[in-house]
């Protein structure tokens, strides 16, 4: 399989009145085209900071991220911003959806800033959203005017437009229902079998099911790592290897 | 208020940015208001003070005669009806030029003696510098001579009178109720003994002239007093130059110009008021709006809504007080500066005093309204339910539209989002709009100023007629310095008037100009209504003159002078800053009904081919004619001497006003942008995760209120080219110009325009970088 991410010694770590906090530590890692990786761990164990520093929107301390064969350490937060409309799509656990711009217009906001014709980028924009199931008479709603779940989708087609090579997940279902979380994973979960790249962060087993790499994050190191396999829904065998990996991180 | 206090303690330190900028706002308006109410209250009775002070009496009557016998037993006779009077002899001069600056001032001159004019108990004359080493042949000049013409004591001066040379040391500088500015028509100086003698002895047979200062007895009117007596001086010596004119219109006269420098600052402050007000509004709705969640969790932990208007109130009213202060001290340190302008143009030695009225009106001002807007903008704290407010105002049914779909907008996508962040922000940018289009107005309003006072200055507004040069001969050598006028190389246009002062009834009087034909001026613009009068019957009187007494054009007027009196028709108004605004204008045929133009000195304006022309002829006409020639003028020369403190107060104008508006522009952006990028931060965290660069986003919230300021900066540059003059006019009207036709650089106007869009843009862009510190990192982690 391609490598897409290769960590190098990665470090992070937070100063606070002479205090120090190292919170990621000599993580050396990579991540894999086409895999749904999940990352896990205890509260404050780095699992968000390791996802933000893979992804290029936070600079490591101490370290290399490779993404495509490319070093992102070294650029500056604008080069930064250019390399994450290019290869990397977001979903966050509270949407972060722009309030002041309707549904349509916040995927077209990201799909302008590399399709520029408008028709095709709108085009696309309706088709991701009909892929979510976002379908159109929510499309000049404004995301205070929707429910929480068809917010969280409306992220995802935000985040798929312009095809990324990886899409970042940040607990995408830690604000939502289980409904409409199943909802929200079966979106990500068809992504991923349409092959895109898809890295997680959840402290949820069933969201962290879907995945077929799981990575358990503790005291800011990679503890272990679990192949689950390809996804299959209802697969009870998944479930217990899955529970099992985790118990023996002292999950 | 324990509580109320800690809160107001917290919201300072929670918006210490925006509360900064708010007290500089209000620190800038108690300075400006507090240095406008000190010009305004301060000029005239200073300058009222001053004439009090020295005794100045009720008026000042001059007469010069080479019949009568001006002492004490006619003067009893005469000034029946004062109290006290006070008779000087001293030279007179009609209309000569003094050297003043690097130019020459025209000027009516008194010409003292030391001794007499130490040992006058009326109107004294004061030393206000000196230097009493100096010996010599020396001269005593005007204070204006100092604070505008530059001049120190030591310094050589020289000028000319009657053909004569005198080269003199300026020994000191005088403080004078009468005879010390430019705009009063009249300067008094005081030569040493042997200078005196010698200017005596080059005078006519008139020799030296009567002064005479006078104060009135309660039950006299000096309307009715002006008339008599001057009526009974021309009965008594129709030849006689005579003029009676009472303090106030010397003092008016002095003061005008400092008037409109202050009203003009009143003008602007008060515009500035009105921003910071709107400010303030803006600052409390965003206050709300960011405090939103505090303001719920206190509300749900049992706080009123009371508790916490009071304690917003406390923080802005605490905000008030301390920057009102401050601003009044700013204006006392600002004031010597500004008033040194004021200082130049009045010639009276002044120094600012504490205000109370001033100080008690910025003061009061600014913390009134600070209280008054803050009351009124929180007034939506009462409405807020906690619920609501702890969801940060984000109400689940909303009516919001989306006018700009980025899928349909024309316009590239940087430019779509500005344009979304603009109609997002209505208020904020209704502010920008109102803000930026005050300050194209001030600036256009002080272009205007220094164009037709400094640059260009409008001579058409200010005086009757407009020449190059201008002679008058005595009744005796008219004819013949006309024929010589007109034989001289260049000269052409040469146009013949008398001027005398003439009555209406009993109380009023009007300054006349007799042309031989009116219609034949240069300057016909000073007929603003009607037309210029050019038959037997019809005369042309100020407008300022007709408004107060009721007269409409088409009306007639009876005109006496020396006992002959005649009825005329109004046929137009015309308009004067000279003379309080109370002139006519008639033409010599009709002049001939109640004057004898035979027997008075005869005037001639002239124009030249080339200005160095002037001087000579003017030179080639005194070679020829000496005393018969009464008076020479360089208008030129003239125009610009008298403009030169004008000149000084429009350029401070435009720079002030430009300044100001510039730091008024900087100071909302600032505290607009600021706000509006803290309100948004979320915003920009989310568009930098998915990949826009702060280089667009910068130019996005820039370009937001971009669009407002072009559109403000055109509608109102466009509205303050046609509403500047009528503005001037409704300022001006009281001193007598009811047209003002004042020119507007267009050019200048797109420069100011233009600067204003890109002094907005800079600072919009240098404040929006703040969007750089936005990391979207620790912007998700905060949640």
């Amino acid at each position: 399989m391609n490598e897409i991410i290769k960590t190098q010694k990665l470090c992070k770590t937070f100063s606070n009145g002479g205090v120090q906090q190292h919170v990621l530590r000599n993580i050396d890692l990579s991540i894999y085209e086409g895999d749904f990786t999940v990352i896990m761990g205890a509260s404050g164990a780095g699992k968000s900071t390791l996802l933000y520093a893979l992804s290029g929107m936070d600079k490591p301390s101490l370290g290399e991220v490779t993404f495509a064969g490319k070093n992102i350490t070294k650029g500056t937060p604008d080069d930064l911003a250019v390399f994450r409309r290019k290869n990397c799509g977001f979903v966050f656990q509270q949407t972060y959806l722009v309030d002041s711009m309707s549904v349509l217009d916040n995927v077209l906001a990201a799909a302008l800033l590399i399709e520029k014709n408008k028709k095709k980028a709108s085009a696309k924009a309706k088709e991701v959203l009909k892929s979510v199931d976002i379908d159109e008479t929510l499309w000049n709603k404004f995301p205070t005017q929707i429910s929480g779940g068809e917010a969280q989708r409306v992220g995802i087609a935000r985040a798929l437009i312009n095809d990324p090579k990886l899409v970042f997940a940040d607990e995408p279902t830690g604000a939502l229902n289980s409904t409409t979380g199943k909802d929200v994973l079966d979106v990500l979960t068809k992504a991923n079998e349409n092959g895109q790249s898809i890295v997680m962060v959840t402290h949820d087993i069933t969201s962290a099911r879907r995945g077929n790499r799981i990575l358990y994050v503790k005291d800011g190191e990679i503890a272990g790592e679990c192949q689950l396999g390809k996804y299959v829904s209802g697969d009870k065998e998944r479930h217990l290897k899955l529970r099992d990996f985790l118990g023996g991180m002292g999950w | 208020m324990t509580k109320e206090r800690l809160l107001a303690g917290s919201h300072f330190r929670k918006n210490k940015g925006s509360s900064i900028g708010i007290f500089c706002l209000m620190l800038l308006a108690s300075m400006l208001l507090s240095l406008a109410m000190i010009l305004f209250t301060d000029t005239y009775p200073t300058a009222a003070k001053e004439a009090d002070r020295l005794d100045g009496g009720d008026g000042m009557m001059y007469v010069s005669s080479k019949t009568l016998k001006i002492d004490d037993a006619y003067l009893s006779d005469l000034l029946e009806g004062t109290e006290e009077y006070e008779l000087e002899k001293a030279l007179y001069y009609p209309l000569i030029n003094l050297p003043f600056g690097s130019s020459e001032m025209e000027n009516t001159v008194k010409v003292c003696r030391m001794e007499s004019m130490m040992a006058k108990t009326m109107a004294r004359t004061e030393i206000a510098e000196e230097d009493s080493s100096i010996s010599g042949d020396y001269i005593y000049l005007p204070y204006q001579f100092k604070t505008s013409g530059g001049y120190h004591v030591g310094d050589e001066y020289h000028f000319s009178i009657s053909g004569e040379n005198y080269d003199l040391k300026v020994k000191g500088f005088l403080n004078t109720v009468y005879g010390g500015c430019n705009n009063s028509g009249l300067y008094e100086i005081c030569v040493s003994d042997e200078v005196y003698e010698k200017m005596l002895s080059r005078i006519d047979e008139a020799g030296e002239s009567s002064f005479v200062v006078f104060k009135l007895k309660d039950d006299v009117k000096m309307g009715e007093f002006r008339i008599r007596v001057l009526n009974q001086l021309k009965t008594d010596d129709n030849l006689a130059n005579v003029s009676l004119q009472p303090i106030s219109m010397y003092i008016s006269s002095r003061t005008f110009m400092s008037l409109i420098i202050a009203g003009s600052f009143l003008a602007v402050t008060i515009l500035v008021v009105v921003v910071i007000i709107l400010m303030i509004v803006n600052s409390i709705g965003n206050y709300v709006k960011e405090n939103m969640k505090t303001i719920g969790a206190l509300k749900a932990i049992g706080y009123t809504s009371r508790n916490i208007k009071g304690s917003v109130l406390m923080m802005f009213l605490a905000l008030a007080l301390i920057a009102s202060v401050f601003g009044i001290a700013v204006s006392y340190l600002l004031a010597p500066t500004v008033s040194s302008v004021v200082i130049a143009q009045m010639g009276v030695p002044y120094s600012v005093s504490f205000s109370m009225i001033a100080t008690i009106t910025a003061f009061a001002t600014v913390v009134l309204l600070t209280v008054l807007v803050t009351l009124l903008s929180l007034r939506r704290i009462k409405k807020i339910e906690p619920i609501v407010a702890l969801r940060e105002g984000v109400e689940s049914h909303n009516f919001k539209t989306n006018p700009i779909k980025l899928d349909k907008s024309v316009f590239g996508l940087d430019a779509s989002l500005s344009l979304k962040t603009m109609l997002h922000n209505k208020r904020q940018n209704i502010i920008t709009f109102v803000v930026t289009g005050f300050m194209v107005f001030i600036c256009v309003i002080a272009l205007l100023m220094f164009e037709n006072f400094n640059r260009n200055p409008k001579i058409t507004l200010m005086m009757s007629e407009t020449s190059d040069g201008a002679v008058v001969f005595d009744k005796d050598t008219w004819e013949e310095g006309y024929e010589f006028l007109s034989s001289q190389e260049g000269v052409s246009n040469i146009r013949r008037y008398h001027e005398d002062s003439i009555y209406v009834g009993q109380e009023d009087s009007l300054y006349l100009m007799v042309y031989e034909d009116p219609t034949r001026k240069n300057n016909t613009d000073v007929c603003y209504k009607g037309r210029l009068a050019s038959h037997e019957n019809e005369v042309n009187v100020s407008g300022k003159f007709a408004k107060q007494n009721g007269y409409k054009i088409g009306d007639e007027i009876t005109l006496n002078l020396g006992g002959r009196e005649y009825t005329y028709l109004i046929s137009g108004f015309i308009q004067s800053l000279n003379n309080d605004g109370h002139e006519a204008i008639m033409s010599e045929e009709a002049a001939s009904h109640i004057l004898d133009l035979e027997s008075m000195p005869t005037s001639f304006f002239f124009d030249t081919e080339t200005d160095e022309q002037i001087d000579t002829i003017l030179d080639a006409c005194e070679a020829k004619f000496g005393e018969k020639m009464v008076t020479r003028i360089n208008m030129l020369k003239s125009i610009e001497a008298g403009m030169i403190t004008f000149k000084g107060i429009a350029t401070l104008m435009l720079v002030m006003m430009c300044l100001i508006s510039a730091l008024v522009i900087l100071l909302v952006l600032f505290l607009l942008i600021r706000s509006l990028v803290f309100s948004k931060r979320k915003d920009y965290g989310i568009y930098k995760a998915i990949g826009y660069t702060s280089r667009s986003l910068i130019l996005q919230t820039a370009g937001s209120f971009m669009p407002t300021i072009i559109l403000s900066v055109i509608l109102f540059a466009v509205v303050s080219y046609f509403i500047a003059n009528p503005y001037l006019q409704f300022i001006m009207i009281n001193f007598g110009l009811m047209k003002c036709t004042f020119t507007i650089p267009i050019p200048g106007v797109i420069i100011i325009g233009v600067a204003m869009i890109l002094l907005s843009f800079a600072i919009a862009v240098l404040q929006a970088r703040r969007v750089r510190k936005i990391e979207p990192y620790q912007m998700l982690i905060a949640e």
